[in-house]
C-alpha cells in the first residue's frame, strides 16, 4: 500500500539525498565524471573561501527577515480576513491574487519597476525615492525580504484566517462579558489558540525562505554578490554557473543541516505538536 | 514566545479535538462551507476597528499596485512605455503584446506546463493516500518508522537535492524531458501530502474500519468508500498546494531541461524576458497570460481554492 | 494482507510502465535512435535572425539532412550549453566563443576534430579570427557569424548641444565628462548591473595602458598576473568615473539584457555607450528613430597618452564558432559537417548579414560592402578589424570557465565601489 510512496521517496528524495553527502566528497565539473577528492572540498568550502560565511550570514539576515515581516503581517491579516464585515470579504479576495503569479513572474514584474530610469522611481515625482533598489547592497536585501514577503504573505494569511475561524465564538463572548477588551482578547484568546497554525506556517516560512531561490534568482541575477547571494543561491552560481558541484554540494549539505536542526528545533519548541508519530501506529 | 503560548491555554485543553471533524460533515464540503459563513457572523473585531481597516487598506495597496502595473502595461507599446507615465494606463492602448507571445509558442509551454503538473498531482494525491491508509491502519513497527522516515522528508530543502538529482536523471537517461520534472517533483511533494492526509484518515473512527471488515470489504472497498470521501477535504487541500508548487516551479526545470520542446512556463517567461529584451509590455504579457488560467479558476472556483488550501493545513 | 500487497504490486507496476514509457516519450533532443535531425542552439537578437534564417534555407534545400534550430536568449544559454555537453545530450552542433570552454571541451572529447573537413573555410577566413578555434594545431572550431569588435557608440545630439567634440583621446575623455556634468547630462552609459559590459571598460583601458601581454600573462597563468600596474591603472579609473559622473547615474542598476544601456543612448540620457558591435543591429531594431535621425554615430575607443599598448589594438568577440558535439551519432555528425563546409558564409547569408550590419570575418568581401545600403558601420567596422594590431578575445570567456564568475563577481564589487583595485587583483590571483 505504501510501497508507490517509499518508491518515489526513496529513490528521488532519499537517495539524492545520500548522493549530495557523497558528491561532497567528490571533485566535479559537470563534464567528465565525478573524482573522488576526500574532504579536500569540506577544508576549501569552510575554511579558504571566505564567501561561505558570508552567505551564511546572508541567509540568516534574510530567513530572520523575512520572518518578522511575514509572520506578523500574516497574523494580522488573517484575523483581519476573518472578521465579517462585507469589505473585508471583499479585500480577502483580492489579498489572494498574488498566488496566482508564479515567482518567475513576480521576479520580472518587480524588476521592472524597480528599473532605476524607466520603472517606479522614473514615474513617482518624489525625488527622495532611490533608484537603485536592486544594485545597492544596503537596500536589496530589504527590498528581497519585501517582494518575497509580497509573494507569500497571502498564503499564510489564509492559514491565520482559517485558523482564526476555528475558535469557538462563545470565547469571544465569555470574554467580552468579563469585559475583556479587544486587544486582551487577541493576545489571551487568540493567539493562544492559533498555536498550532503559528507552528505549521512557521515551519513553512523559516524553511522555505531558507532553501529560498527562484525569486531571488530571477530578480537580482545573483548581483550584487554580497549582498543577495544567501547560500540556496551561493550553491546555484558555485554549481552551475562555475561549475564546481563538488563545492556546491558542500554548500547544499550545510544547507540539509540547517534545514533539519530548524525543524526538529521547532518540533521541539511546539512541545506535543503533530508531527510527533506517537498516534501513528495506534 | 510559542513556548509560553503554549502553557498559557486556559480555555479549551484539548483544542484540537474541539475541531474533530465528524463523519457526517466530513466530506460535504458545501456543508463545511456554510459552517464558515455562518461563524463569520460575530468573529473578532465587530465594533469598528479603524486601525484595522486602515492596514487592511493598506496592504491592498501594497497587493494591488504591481499588478496594477503588469495589466497595464501589457496593454501598451514599449515606445509608448518609454514615452509616457509607467503608472498610468496607455490612451491607446493595443493588444499587440499579447500577440506577439502567442505567437512565440505560449500555448505550447503552457501545455507541458498543465502535463507535468497534473501528472505529478495525479501520481502524489494516489501514491500518498494509499501510504496514508497504510501508516493509519499499520500495527507494525514498520509503519511507525516508515511515517518517521517520511515526515523527516518535509524539512529536507528540495533546492539542496537538486545536484544528484541532476545527476541521477542524467544517469537514467531522463535529461530534457517532462519526465525530468514529474518524478523529482512526485518525490518531494509525497511527505507533506502523507502528513496532511494521515492528520484526516486518523481522525476516521476504528469501529467504522472494523464494521467495514465485518462486512467483508477489502483493502481497496475501505481505501475508496471510506478514506477517500473522509480524506477528500485533505485531499483537496494537496492537489491544490501541490499544484502550485509545481505550476510555478523553476529550478527543476531550469537544471534538467533545455530545449523549447520541453519548456514550462515559469522558465519560458524568463527566456521571454531575454528574448524580448526592451519590450517589457510583452514580458509582462506573457507574465499575464501565465497566470491566467489559474485566475479563472479562482474566479469560478473560488471558495473551494480558499478553503480547500487551508482545511489540511488546519489540522 | 494479500490484497494490500496486490496493490502495492499494481501501484508499483504504475511506476514502472511510467519509467519504461519515459525512454520514449518527452523531448527527442540528442542521442536517440534513428530518425537523425541533427540540431543547433543559436541565441536571440542581434544579428542572429539571420543565422536562422540560413539554417532554414538548409532545411529547405536539403530534406534529408535536416537541422532543428532554437533560438535561445544569450544568459540562459551559458548556463544551459555546459550540462548539455556533461549531459551528452548537447546539440549537434555546439556554439561557443571559444576560449576556455572550447579547450575544456577538446580536452573532455565532448567534441570533434573539425581539421580538413572545412572546405575552403580557412583560405576564406581572416587568420587572426580562424586561430581561436585551433586548439594544438587542430581545429576544433570554426567561426559562423560576424566579428563583434566593442565599439563607442554616440549621440551626436547631445554632443552637439553641449558643445562637445568627439573624444580621441583620453584627456579629451576627461574635458568631455566635465562639460557632460556641467550640462546635466551622463557622459557614459553602462550596464553595470549586467557586470560583463563593464569588462569591456576593464579590458581596453588595461590593453591601451599595458598592451596586450598583461592579459597574456594571466591566459598563460603566470603566477600573480593579475597583480599588474595596467589592470590596477584600469580599475582605478573604472573606480573613478562611476564615483566623479563618468558612468551615468545608478549604472549598477542598469542591466544589458534589456538593452537598457542603448536605450539611455537613444533618449539621449547619455553621450556615449561603450558595448560590442552587435548593439548596432540592436539599436536599429529596437529605437529605430534614433537609428534613422543622424545623430546615431560610432567610433574607436580614445587613445591613452603614453600608454605602452598599441592604440590600433580592439577587444571583443572574434566571432561564434560551431563544434561538432562527439555525443552526436554518426549521421548527425555528418550532417553537421556538411552543413559547415558546404554551407557557411554562402552567399545568401553574406548579404543578409552585412544588410543587417554584421561584418563576417572573410578576406575578400570588400566588393559586397560597398554595394551594401548601410555601409558606414561595415567599413568603419571592417577597418577597425583589419587594422588591429590584436584582436582581443573577452576575458570572461578566454579564462578557464571555473574563473569567469568569481571575474564577473569581483568586478561587480568594483563598479559597486566595496572592493578596492588591489584587493581585486589579490582576490584573483588567489583563485
Amino acid at each position: 500500500m505504501a510501497l508507490p510512496a517509499v518508491a518515489f521517496f526513496g529513490i528521488f528524495a532519499l537517495i539524492p539525498l545520500i548522493g549530495v553527502v557523497v558528491i561532497s566528497f567528490m571533485e566535479w565539473n559537470v563534464l567528465g565524471s565525478p573524482k573522488w577528492v576526500g574532504l579536500t572540498n569540506w577544508e576549501a568550502v569552510l575554511f579558504d573561501r571566505p564567501f561561505t560565511w558570508t552567505a551564511l550570514g546572508l541567509t540568516v539576515t534574510f530567513v530572520i527577515g523575512s520572518y518578522l515581516f511575514q509572520a506578523p503581517v500574516a497574523l494580522l491579516l488573517g484575523v483581519f480576513m476573518a472578521g465579517q464585515q462585507r469589505y473585508r470579504a471583499l479585500l480577502a479576495v483580492l489579498y489572494f491574487l498574488p498566488l496566482l503569479f508564479s515567482s518567475v513572474a513576480v521576479g520580472l514584474t518587480f524588476q521592472s519597476l524597480f528599473s532605476p530610469n524607466y520603472g517606479l522611481s522614473a514615474a513617482l515625482p518624489f525625488e527622495w525615492l532611490p533608484n537603485d533598489w536592486l544594485a545597492n547592497s544596503d537596500l536589496v536585501m530589504w527590498v528581497m525580504i519585501f517582494v518575497v514577503g509580497w509573494c507569500f504573505v497571502p498564503f499564510h494569511g489564509l492559514l491565520y484566517q482559517a485558523g482564526v475561524r476555528q475558535i469557538p465564538q462563545s470565547m469571544y463572548e465569555a470574554a467580552t462579558i468579563d469585559g475583556a477588551g479587544r486587544l486582551r482578547q487577541f493576545f489571551s484568546i487568540t493567539l493562544p489558540q492559533l498555536r498550532y497554525t503559528i507552528i505549521t506556517s512557521s515551519t513553512l516560512m523559516l524553511v522555505g525562505s531558507l532553501t529560498y531561490f527562484d525569486l531571488i534568482y530571477v530578480l537580482t541575477g545573483g548581483q550584487p554578490a554580497d549582498a543577495v547571494r544567501i547560500l540556496p543561491l551561493d550553491m546555484y552560481v558555485t554549481g552551475f554557473a562555475s561549475y564546481n558541484l563538488g563545492y556546491a554540494s558542500v554548500i547544499a549539505v550545510i544547507l540539509v543541516a540547517i534545514g533539519l536542526t530548524l525543524s526538529l528545533l521547532l518540533n521541539v519548541l511546539s512541545g506535543s505538536s503533530k508531527m510527533d508519530s506517537d498516534k501513528a501506529g495506534a | 514566545m510559542m513556548t509560553h503560548t503554549t502553557s498559557s491555554e486556559p480555555v479549551t485543553p484539548d483544542a484540537k479535538s474541539d475541531r474533530a471533524i465528524t463523519p457526517e460533515t466530513a466530506g460535504a464540503d458545501r456543508g463545511n462551507i456554510k459552517q464558515n459563513k455562518v461563524r463569520r457572523t460575530g468573529a473578532p473585531g465587530e465594533k469598528l476597528n479603524i486601525l484595522g481597516g486602515l492596514g487592511g487598506w493598506l496592504w491592498l495597496a501594497v497587493i494591488i499596485l504591481p499588478i496594477y502595473y503588469i495589466v497595464i502595461t501589457s496593454f501598451r507599446t514599449s515606445e509608448d512605455l518609454r514615452a509616457n507615465n509607467q503608472l498610468l494606463p496607455s490612451t491607446n492602448p493595443t493588444i499587440a503584446p499579447f500577440i506577439k507571445v502567442l505567437q512565440n509558442d505560449f500555448l505550447h509551454y503552457f501545455t507541458n506546463s498543465v502535463i507535468v503538473t497534473l501528472a505529478t498531482v495525479a501520481v502524489v494525491l494516489s501514491a500518498s493516500v494509499m501510504a496514508a491508509y497504510y501508516i493509519t491502519r499499520s500495527t507494525t513497527l514498520g509503519g511507525k518508522r516508515l511515517f518517521q522516515i517520511i515526515l523527516l522528508g518535509i524539512a529536507i530543502p528540495v533546492q539542496a537535492t537538486i545536484i544528484p538529482v541532476y545527476y541521477l536523471i542524467q544517469q537514467l537517461g531522463l535529461y530534457d524531458t517532462l519526465w525530468a520534472l514529474i518524478l523529482p517533483q512526485i518525490a518531494f511533494a509525497i511527505p507533506l501530502s502523507v502528513l496532511i492526509i494521515v492528520n484526516f484518515v486518523r481522525d476516521i473512527p476504528a469501529e467504522l474500519f472494523e464494521s467495514m471488515k465485518v462486512d467483508g470489504a477489502g483493502e481497496w472497498r475501505i481505501l475508496t468508500s471510506l478514506v477517500l470521501p473522509m480524506a477528500k477535504p485533505a485531499l483537496m487541500t494537496v492537489g491544490i498546494y501541490q499544484a502550485l508548487q509545481v505550476w510555478n516551479s523553476f529550478l527543476f526545470p531550469l537544471v534538467l531541461t533545455q530545449s523549447s520542446e520541453v519548456r514550462v512556463l515559469p522558465l519560458s517567461l524568463w527566456e521571454y524576458s531575454g528574448q524580448f529584451g526592451i519590450d517589457v509590455p510583452a514580458t509582462l504579457a506573457a507574465v499575464v497570460l501565465s497566470a491566467l488560467p489559474l485566475l479563472v479558476a479562482y474566479i469560478f472556483a473560488r471558495r473551494h481554492i480558499v478553503a480547500g488550501l487551508t482545511a489540511g493545513f488546519g489540522k | 494482507m494479500r490484497k494490500a500487497t496486490r496493490m502495492a504490486a499494481a501501484g508499483l507496476g504504475v511506476t514502472s510502465l511510467m519509467a519504461i514509457s519515459a525512454c520514449g516519450g518527452g523531448g527527442d533532443n540528442g542521442g536517440g535512435g534513428g530518425d537523425a535531425d541533427a540540431n543547433a542552439w543559436i541565441l536571440t537578437g542581434g544579428g542572429w535572425p539571420a543565422i536562422e534564417e540560413d539554417f532554414n534555407r538548409w532545411n529547405e534545400s536539403n530534406e534529408d539532412a535536416q537541422i532543428d534550430v532554437e533560438g535561445i536568449e544569450n544568459d540562459s544559454y551559458k548556463g544551459q550549453i555546459r550540462t548539455a555537453v556533461g549531459s551528452g545530450e548537447a546539440p549537434t552542433l555546439i556554439m561557443s566563443w571559444t576560449g576556455g570552454a572550447l579547450l575544456e571541451y577538446a580536452e573532455q572529447d565532448a567534441i570533434v576534430d573539425l581539421t580538413g573537413e572545412t572546405g575552403d573555410l580557412e583560405e576564406r577566413v581572416f587568420d587572426s579570427v580562424w586561430q581561436n578555434g585551433q586548439v594544438d594545431g587542430s581545429t576544433y572550431a570554426v567561426p559562423m557569424n560576424d566579428v563583434q569588435p566593442v565599439v563607442m557608440y554616440y549621440n551626436q545630439e547631445v554632443f552637439d548641444e553641449a558643445g562637445v567634440e568627439i573624444p580621441e583621446t583620453w584627456e579629451d575623455v576627461e574635458a568631455a565628462i566635465d562639460t557632460f556634468n556641467e550640462n546635466d547630462v551622463a557622459p557614459f552609459s553602462l550596464a553595470g548591473g549586467s557586470v560583463w559590459p563593464a569588462l569591456m571598460w576593464l579590458q581596453y583601458l588595461t590593453d591601451r595602458h599595458g598592451g596586450e601581454e598583461v592579459f597574456q600573462a594571466v591566459v598563460e597563468g603566470e603566477e600573480d598576473a593579475w597583480d599588474n600596474e595596467s589592470i590596477l591603472f584600469a580599475l582605478e579609473t573604472m573606480q573613478d568615473l562611476g564615483e566623479n559622473g563618468g558612468f551615468i547615474d545608478s549604472y549598477n542598476s542598469v542591466t544589458a539584457d534589456q538593452n537598457e544601456d542603448a536605450q539611455l543612448l537613444a533618449d539621449g540620457q547619455a553621450a556615449m555607450l561603450l558595448q560590442g558591435s552587435w548593439v548596432y543591429a540592436t539599436i536599429n531594431n529596437d529605437f529605430p528613430e534614433f537609428a534613422d535621425s543622424g545623430n546615431f554615430g560610432f567610433t574607436s575607443f580614445p587613445t591613452l597618452e603614453d600608454g605602452a599598448g598599441d592604440p590600433s589594438n580592439i577587444v571583443g568577440n572574434p566571432a561564434n564558432f560551431w563544434s561538432v558535439s562527439a555525443d552526436a551519432s554518426e549521421e548527425e555528425q555528418q550532417i553537421a559537417t556538411d552543413y559547415i563546409s558546404e554551407n557557411l558564409y554562402n552567399e545568401e547569408t553574406v548579404t543578409a548579414m552585412l544588410e543587417a550590419g554584421s561584418l563576417p570575418p572573410l578576406n575578400d568581401i570588400e566588393e559586397e560592402i560597398a554595394a551594401t545600403e548601410d555601409a558606414d558601420f561595415l567599413e568603419f567596422s571592417s577597418q577597425l578589424v583589419g587594422d588591429a594590431n590584436h584582436f582581443q578575445l573577452s576575458w570572461d570567456q578566454a579564462v578557464a570557465p571555473e574563473v569567469a564568475q568569481p571575474l564577473t563577481d569581483n568586478l561587480s564589487g568594483i563598479l559597486r565601489g566595496e572592493m578596492t583595485p588591489q584587493e581585486f587583483v589579490d582576490a584573483m590571483n588567489a583563485l
